[in-house]
């Protein structure tokens, strides 16, 4: 938002429109219509999962063995309240959606943060310790590119256990080695620097050049990294819980609604539709936002 | 699109004619080898009545026991302990020889006597009474009991002891005139028997094919071909039939019925399996030793409840652990479980449950609605006040010390009391052995009247005692009969036939037309 | 070039091994597949016989020393489950994987490059806008719910495609269009960026200033140069987008494929297949992210030239 204020001389003067200073507004303005669009919706549905103790009609774990598998309001065999209809065991599915959208978003905001604190600290050790460490560590880098995501993290849940803690470590894990080759490849670009050397004559510890030389640099492009691994993050928990190996019953995820509904899909298919396109909802504001960020970090970055 | 118009079409004109038909079934499960000596799964018990016959078979149309001759012709009792039986002349296998009484013995001995760890394993808890077979001549054999054995016939006529081909076996690997653990390893991918039917391929784990064996002994087979594919989705086993990939499907829940029944092209035949779905407890857990607490856990579940919601009322609900496939031995007057959620309430004060949790073990989908009753068992639970967790996985956790309660099913493996109740819960047996069940001299001395008895009267009796005991100090409470059902074109007339242990296809002669 | 060579093939070497190694601790500190192969109903005696049986029964140690004999000779026992060689399963599995892989890949191609052209020469244009968020759906939207869908749509209520197995021409188009959801946005979008970074270059200048149709322009010399920067992107990545659509769309649709005897191999503890399939698909990575490092070196002169 510097943009608009910027401290050019000649209109630093000028008096700031009041609407102006509603951050985002500028981007709201600037946004092609794609963008607002998923503004719109990432903002939705930021809210509903703050907001899901007090928007939530039911407890989502409430059952109901008489109420099983009733369709959405406008079909015949309608509960009255529940509007997205019961599932398999008379729980009401708009319930379950609000509280699996938080507990995705939960989970994914864990992973992406591990993920983002194990890679950004393991880069910049890499960077600055160099030699066998280092070499070690961009060793392990390759080795996670080489491998697959998605058929480690199924490994070890299918092998240890499908707890909510391994999910997190697991998700955690994912994407570490882009943060990691991110900093320290920033690390690598600053070292050799003049100004890093003088900072380093001047006496300056290794801490010390890291946060105020080294960070800077690199927020944007890890914030950038951090949002697409965050949606990757949705996407892999909603695919592990489908397959049975993430978050078990009666807790409820958007994948793992996905994934046992499928058995019901010709009979009861709302049971799959509704979290279904919760799941394309979020993904599409994530990663709408996260290349929109990508395509102006960049832009940023070289402007300097 | 028109491929599927087409093969319709022709497999429809193929079906009007009963001798030259085809038939696909779409099978949730298909077993990863085929030998009938090493297998009690309920996968398996699918595919080997059409393939392999025993000595003695059962009239399947009825639950009555009626014993029909197959591979013998006559049998008489020599003494308690011996049985002489006159085998069929003119049988041959799949593979073109001829049976002969060396064939029978080497089957029969391969599991009486076994020394291959999967036989050893299969044969411990139901044919521990049998010392071996012996061959009188090419048509006759002797088999020699320990003790005097009430259940002949019905142990004959299990499908552990179908009859395979001798010098096919042992010529599969190894030294052709010795039976080694490879034979009986290579046996299990290339099976040969006696039945209607051989195994023309085999992929394991996805695809089974039969086709008509004209050498056959018996009423030729009713159809040409069959073909069992694996399809492990519900939803693709519905799809597939709509699209006509298959012809039958199998496992399908109640819930999917009523699609079926409103589809005009569609059918469905279902009964009350052969087996129960019980709830098990670790009688040794310190948070159940007092069996008042697990006589709560089992008085607090409205069984007749998870059968409305669940199984729209079709399964069973039972009052002891008896089927009435059991005939004479079938003892619906027992009442040794029931719903008593304010005596549950009262039993829980009693034995001063303190609200530790308890844990509830099963796997995510290997029995139809069995994580669906383990949540539903919670909520009951917790309407008299006990604090239940579900744990979900993979893994058997009947033989950790851990286990508080999970569930699990007690099949009919064959029709007697023994054959249900007492394969698991037998002195020593599978479930004493993995430490959730107590039997003491007591039990053991009622057992033995239950099992060993020629009496039908005293093992009824005997049988009752048993279930007080385990009214009194629960291990166990049976849930249910499950009803399950098979989805098929309407021109298909087929049903599984009363007889049968669980989930058998049997397409044998009189079991299946076309319209 | 040749040391370049050598040590990449040493990195691949000791990747696999750890691999593999962590693979075999992992599943065996993690339960007895004797617990989950056949587990329920029998006594405890019998237990300790199929532990024996299925050559579980040495130390760690020793099935360790065991199992990389078996490597280095080749024999890499029997499937628990199915009790014959892991090799011979493995096998049979890998060639309908591959051959949805193919067809996923011929699918993207003919649908991405085209599409990816459009969204760059009409950027500024609503379809431009509107292919790119097509192409968003695609990522977006995780490939179950799209094999759901289509499953839903086209098998269930039309009855126009089949959907067990991959038997005939028509079983390959659901899964295809399932597994290429992602392949085709991430293609498109890397298509469009490559025709944007060359479409402003001084050459398509000239050639447009030659009198050159737009459409040679644009195709003989903007695609000719993107494709190098879209070739290598994609090599890398393929791998990656294999496993993570392959295996749910392999059990969805009954496709008798290598990913789906993965996941049943874990869940189920079949230690062999599972050991032996993880092997086989971090050797088959590791070769494709292998050749392309080789590849880059070999196009870049500095190390083509180097000595030694």
């Amino acid at each position: 938002m510097s943009d608009l204020t910027s401290s050019l001389p000649e209109t630093s003067r000028r008096p700031v429109p009041s609407l102006h200073r509603i951050p985002g507004y500028a981007l709201w303005c600037k946004a092609d219509w794609v963008l607002r669009i998923a503004l719109v919706v990432g903002m939705i549905l930021v809210l509903l999962t703050i907001a899901a103790p007090l928007i939530s009609p039911f407890d989502p774990n409430d059952q109901s063995l008489i109420s099983r598998l009733r369709p959405p309001l406008g079909f015949e065999r309608y509960k009255a309240g529940f509007f997205l209809g019961t599932d398999e065991l008379g729980r009401d599915i708009l319930s379950r959606c609000i509280y699996g959208l938080r507990l995705t978003f939960a989970l994914a905001l864990a992973g992406a943060v591990i993920g983002l604190l194990i890679g950004g600290t393991l880069g910049l050790l890499a960077g600055l310790v160099g030699g066998v460490f280092e070499d070690f560590v961009m060793g392990a880098v390759d080795a996670q590119i080489a491998i697959p995501f998605t058929l480690i993290a199924l490994l070890i849940l299918a092998i240890f256990g499908s707890s909510l803690e391994i999910m997190v470590l697991v998700l955690g894990v994912y994407g570490w080695e882009q943060h990691a080759r991110i900093v320290r490849g920033e690390v690598r670009k600053l070292t050799g620097m003049p100004f890093i050397e003088a900072a380093r004559a001047a006496g300056a510890g290794p801490v010390r050049i890291a946060l105020r030389h080294i960070l800077p640099n690199v927020v944007s492009p890890l914030v950038v990294q951090f949002t697409l691994n965050f949606s990757n993050i949705v996407i892999l928990e909603s695919t592990l819980s489908f397959l049975g190996l993430g978050v078990q019953p009666p807790t409820a995820t958007l994948g793992s609604m996905v994934g046992i509904g499928r058995d019901y899909l010709p009979t009861a298919p709302w049971i799959v539709v509704a979290p279904a396109m919760m799941i394309l909802l979020l993904t599409f504001a994530v990663q709408i936002l996260g290349d929109w960020l990508r395509d102006h970090a960049d832009v940023r970055l070289r402007s300097r | 699109m028109k491929k599927l118009l087409a093969t319709t079409a022709l497999v429809s004109m193929l079906a009007s004619g009963a001798f030259a038909a085809e038939l696909t079934v779409g099978a949730a499960n298909v077993s990863s080898y085929l030998d009938p000596g090493r297998d009690h799964s309920n996968v398996g018990s699918q595919f080997y009545y059409n393939a392999f016959d025993t000595l003695i078979d059962r009239n399947h149309d009825t639950t009555e026991t009626e014993w029909v001759p197959a591979l013998a012709t006559e049998w008489k009792l020599l003494d308690p302990t011996t049985m002489e039986l006159k085998l069929r002349e003119g049988v041959k296998f799949h593979n073109g020889e001829d049976m002969t009484a060396d064939d029978v013995v080497f089957s029969l001995n391969r599991m009486y006597q076994a020394t291959f760890t999967p036989y050893q394993v299969r044969a411990r808890d139901r044919l521990g009474n049998f010392e071996k077979a012996e061959k009188v001549d090419d048509y006759t054999v002797r088999i020699y009991a320990k003790r005097a054995e009430p259940l002949w016939e019905t142990l004959l006529n299990l499908q552990q002891v179908m009859i395979i081909p001798e010098e096919y076996t042992k010529a599969l690997a190894g030294d052709p005139k010795v039976a080694e653990d490879d034979d009986y390893e290579a046996f299990s991918l290339k099976p040969v028997g006696t039945g209607p039917y051989k195994v023309a391929d085999f992929v394991p784990g996805e695809r089974v094919v039969w086709e008509r064996f004209d050498g056959f002994w018996g009423e030729k087979a009713p159809l040409d071909k069959v073909t069992v594919k694996h399809m492990p989705e519900t939803a693709s086993r519905l799809t597939a039939l709509k699209t006509g990939e298959a012809d039958i499907i199998t496992n399908i829940a109640p819930d999917q019925l009523s699609l079926i029944e409103n589809d005009p092209e569609m059918k469905a035949e279902g009964s009350a399996t052969a087996l129960f779905h019980v709830m098990i407890m670790n009688v040794n857990h310190p948070v159940l030793k007092d069996p008042r607490i697990r006589q709560a856990l089992s008085l607090s579940i409205d069984r007749d409840a998870l059968n409305e919601a669940l199984w729209l009322g079709k399964a069973e609900v039972p009052s002891t652990h008896t089927l009435k496939e059991f005939g004479q031995l079938y003892q619906p007057e027992l009442t040794t479980f029931e719903y008593n959620p304010e005596k549950a309430k009262e039993l829980l004060k009693e034995a001063g449950y303190d609200g530790t949790e308890i844990t509830f073990d099963t796997a995510p989908s290997y029995y139809t609605n069995g994580l669906l009753a383990a949540q539903a068992i919670m909520e009951m639970w917790a309407e008299v006040g006990i604090k239940g967790k579900v744990n979900v996985g993979d893994k058997w956790t009947g033989n950790s010390p851990d286990l508080m309660v999970r569930n699990w099913s007690n099949p009919m493996y064959f029709a007697d009391p023994f054959g249900c109740f007492g394969v698991m819960w037998a002195p020593n047996g599978p479930s004493e052995s993995e430490g959730r069940f107590n039997t003491d001299e007591d039990y053991a001395k009622i057992w033995e009247k239950f099992r060993f008895s020629g009496d039908i009267e005293l093992r009824r009796a005997a049988y009752a005692e048993l279930m007080e005991r385990i009214k009194q100090d629960p291990p166990v409470l049976p849930l249910y009969r499950p009803y399950e059902s098979w989805a098929m074109k309407t021109n298909v007339n087929w049903a599984p036939k009363p007889g049968h242990i669980p989930y058998v296809l049997d397409f044998r002669a009189g079991s299946i037309s076309f319209n | 070039m040749l040391s370049y060579v050598l040590r990449t093939l040493l990195k691949m070497a000791v990747t696999l091994f750890i691999i593999v190694t962590l693979v075999f601790f992992a599943t065996r500190l993690s339960g007895n597949p004797v617990d989950f192969v056949i587990g329920e109903g029998i006594t405890q005696e019998d237990r300790q016989l199929l532990i024996a049986y299925y050559g579980l029964d040495g130390s760690i140690a020793t099935q360790y020393r065991k199992f990389i004999a078996s490597i280095l000779t080749g024999e890499f026992g029997l499937s628990f489950l199915e009790r014959r060689p892991v090799a011979d399963i493995a096998a049979e599995r890998i060639w309908p994987s591959l051959k949805l892989l193919l067809s996923t890949a011929i699918f993207t191609f003919a649908l991405s490059i085209p599409l990816g052209i459009a969204a760059a020469v009409y950027r500024t244009r609503f379809i431009g806008s509107a292919i790119m968020v097509i192409a968003f759906m695609g990522y977006a939207v995780p490939p179950f719910v799209i094999a759901t869908l289509l499953v839903l749509i086209f098998a269930y209520t039309l009855n126009w495609l089949p959907v067990v197995g991959d038997g005939t021409a028509l079983h390959f188009i659901m899964p295809t269009l399932a597994m290429s959801g992602m392949f085709v946005a991430a293609l498109t979008r890397f298509t469009r960026n490559a025709m944007l970074d060359v479409l402003g270059q001084d050459y398509m200048r000239t050639a447009r200033a030659k009198g050159l149709p737009e459409r040679t322009v644009i195709l003989k010399h903007g695609l000719r140069n993107a494709s190098i920067t879209i070739l290598s992107v994609v090599g890398l990545q393929i791998a990656g987008w294999i496993a993570a659509g392959s295996v749910v769309i392999e059990s969805i649709f009954s496709w008798p494929g290598i990913g789906d005897l993965l996941v049943r191999s874990a869940i189920m503890r079949d230690y062999p297949v599972l050991q032996f399939g993880v092997l086989m698909v971090a050797v088959a990575v590791i070769c494709i992210n292998a050749a392309v490092d080789i590849a880059y070196a070999y196009a870049d002169p500095r190390i083509r030239l180097a000595k030694g």
